[in-house]
């Protein structure tokens, strides 16, 4: 049951006399110390995919954390601050334009804020018995590997069928019995009349999702909305981002209040590096085909899914591990 | 008759007094405390001391005690997953110990254990009812985890002697340091006996910028998380403004 072989410390371990020209940062809340420039590019890479490929990154933010050595609590709960600042602009933005459906906005919202309230209960209870590392895992297994797959194969299809314009179109909106729920109402931005439990339980999931994996969920709603919904996708993005600003705000809230797990710090530079990345990305992700940067995305995605469950079933080098009774990791 | 033996114990006692007194151990640090600032990448200290004639030093750096859990995964269907936990009351949170030789040719195992010097002699106290062999398992883990963290260490021939007066040792600190009050100890030893012991206690806390969130964060927590919101908001908002304008 011992080690197999030692391995370094994750946490760098220099000795330090005067000031240091290396630009470590010491993270009040993480407790570790960690390159400054580092989470800098790190937060430019990320805001520079999210940028080109319009999503809110976060789903590719809090595997990075993790690898880098971040206690994944501290990363879940900095993400989601991270991501209030990366969707904030893009929201007002959208607003702007008028693409915000705000009583699809609301409903998503009211379930938002019961799905994330019920998620950080749910992360508060699974660290305490010591589980909260691996469900944060195979929750980014799992949706990663089935929104990545979707990508890719929804891409694929729709690369084929620029080459091949005789094939079949796939109907956009079937009538389901999900048409057939209670409590109707009129959404008018959206042109639609179907049941607000709906995106209320939309809402609920993809807050749960958003306080246990640190991230907006726009991967999951914005197909939702568009699959399972119906909405025209010239409000999709507007009204999940409207959502994804105040539900990863209420997960902010209720992880500094639970947990402890949110550090100013860290978010900070991540954001500082993702605002400039993502400009950068937008500006590169305008030349690009579409269906060519959805099969990119798709195959980062996949990426990111494959290094999680590697974590999951490779041999750990110790079996045990330790955590601090009722403290951090 | 009475007052001769009377005489003869005061006597005796005061013999011993100087006796203990001659063999006096004078200690001080580089800094009276670790001060975790931003910069902070891990500091090391310097123990300096001096005794009077010959002796074996062993220096012992215990930090604050607090709870510890040791969890064991296990392979359930290909994945690793977190199974039996134990959890050990206040263990120490670091522990380093320096000695000038091998403890084993300074004194008895006996005494090692009744000061509790070195890593195996730790005090880990635990509730579990798992068998004695198991919990034997855990506490190996317990110390291997830390030591990888490098908050507990054995480092023996650290302790560098002059001329049998003056000796020195660095007690480094990493990092990932808990903060707490740590107490540094000096024992010496002569011919296997402890006659002198000196305790200074040393804290390590956080400074700055980084100790105020800290605080701040766990004192303040709905008005930290209110601040981490406005700050990603005002944030978020400023990179819309400027960018939009270039």
């Amino acid at each position: 049951m011992g080690a197999k072989r030692q391995r370094p410390a994750r946490t760098e371990f220099r000795y330090n006399t005067g000031y240091n020209l290396t630009m470590q940062i010491y993270l009040p809340i993480a407790e570790m110390s960690l390159n400054a420039l580092m989470l800098l590019g790190l937060g430019g890479m990320v805001g520079f995919l999210s940028g080109m490929f319009g999503v809110g990154g976060g789903f590719l933010m809090t595997p990075l954390l993790i690898f880098i050595g971040v206690p994944p609590a501290v990363a879940v709960g900095t993400e989601a601050n991270q991501v209030v600042a990366a969707s904030v602009s893009g929201a007002l933005a959208h607003w702007r334009r008028g693409n915000v459906d705000f009583r699809m906005g609301a409903i998503l919202l009211i379930g938002g804020f019961v799905g994330s309230s019920l998620g950080v209960w749910l992360f508060t209870f699974l660290r305490s018995i010591g589980q909260i590392d691996f469900v944060i895992a195979a929750s980014y297994v799992l949706f990663l590997g089935i929104i990545g797959v979707l990508m890719v194969g929804e891409s694929v299809r729709a690369w084929c069928r620029a080459r091949n314009p005789s094939a079949p179109r796939r109907k956009l909106h079937k009538h389901t019995w999900l048409h057939g729920l209670p409590f109707k109402m009129r959404f008018r931005r959206s042109k639609l009349y179907i049941s607000a439990l709906l995106p209320l339980f939309i809402g609920i999931f993809v807050g749960v999702l958003a306080a246990i994996m640190g991230v907006g969920g726009g991967f999951v709603m914005v197909p939702a909305m568009i699959y399972l919904l119906g909405m025209p996708t010239s409000v999709v993005v507007g009204t999940s981002l409207f959502q994804i600003v105040f539900v990863t705000a209420n997960v902010t809230f209720l992880q500094s209040v639970n947990n402890q797990t949110v550090d100013i710090v860290l978010a900070l530079l991540l954001i500082v590096g993702s605002v400039i990345g993502a400009q950068i990305g937008a500006r590169v992700g305008g030349r690009l085909r579409g269906e060519e940067v959805r099969i990119a995305l798709g195959l980062i995605v996949l990426a990111v899914c494959a290094r999680v469950a590697w974590t999951l079933v490779v041999t750990p080098d110790d079996v045990f591990s330790l955590g601090q009774a009722g403290g951090h990791r | 008759m009475i007052l001769a033996r009377l005489l003869a114990i005061v006597l005796g006692l005061l013999v011993s007094v100087s006796a203990a007194q001659s063999q006096r151990l004078a200690v001080d640090l580089s800094k009276s405390e670790v001060a975790i600032s931003t910069g902070f990448t891990g500091t090391e200290l310097l123990l300096f001391g001096a005794t009077e004639g010959y002796g074996d030093i062993v220096v012992t750096v215990v930090g604050p005690r607090r709870g510890e859990v040791v969890r064991r995964k296990q392979r359930i269907a290909g994945i690793w997953v977190n199974q039996e936990s134990v959890t050990f009351k206040s263990a120490p949170a670091y522990y380093r110990i320096a000695a000038s030789k091998p403890l084993k040719q300074i004194t008895s195992p006996a005494i090692l254990d009744q000061l509790q010097i070195g890593v195996a002699e730790i005090d880990l106290v635990t509730q579990s009812r798992r068998p004695t062999k198991e919990v034997a398992d855990f506490r190996d883990a317990l110390i291997r985890n830390k030591k990888r963290l490098l908050l507990y260490s054995e480092d023996i021939s650290d302790i560098k002697i002059v001329r049998d007066l003056l000796f020195r040792s660095t007690i480094p600190f990493p990092a990932n340091v808990p903060t707490g009050d740590y107490e540094v100890t000096v024992h010496l030893f002569d011919a296997g006996k402890p006659i002198s012991q000196v305790a200074t206690s040393l804290p390590v806390r956080k400074v700055g910028l980084g100790a105020q969130l800290y605080s701040f964060a766990h004192a303040h927590a709905p008005w930290y998380g209110a601040l981490a919101i406005v700050i990603a908001l005002a944030a978020g908002w400023l990179a819309g403004v400027i960018f939009r304008r270039t």
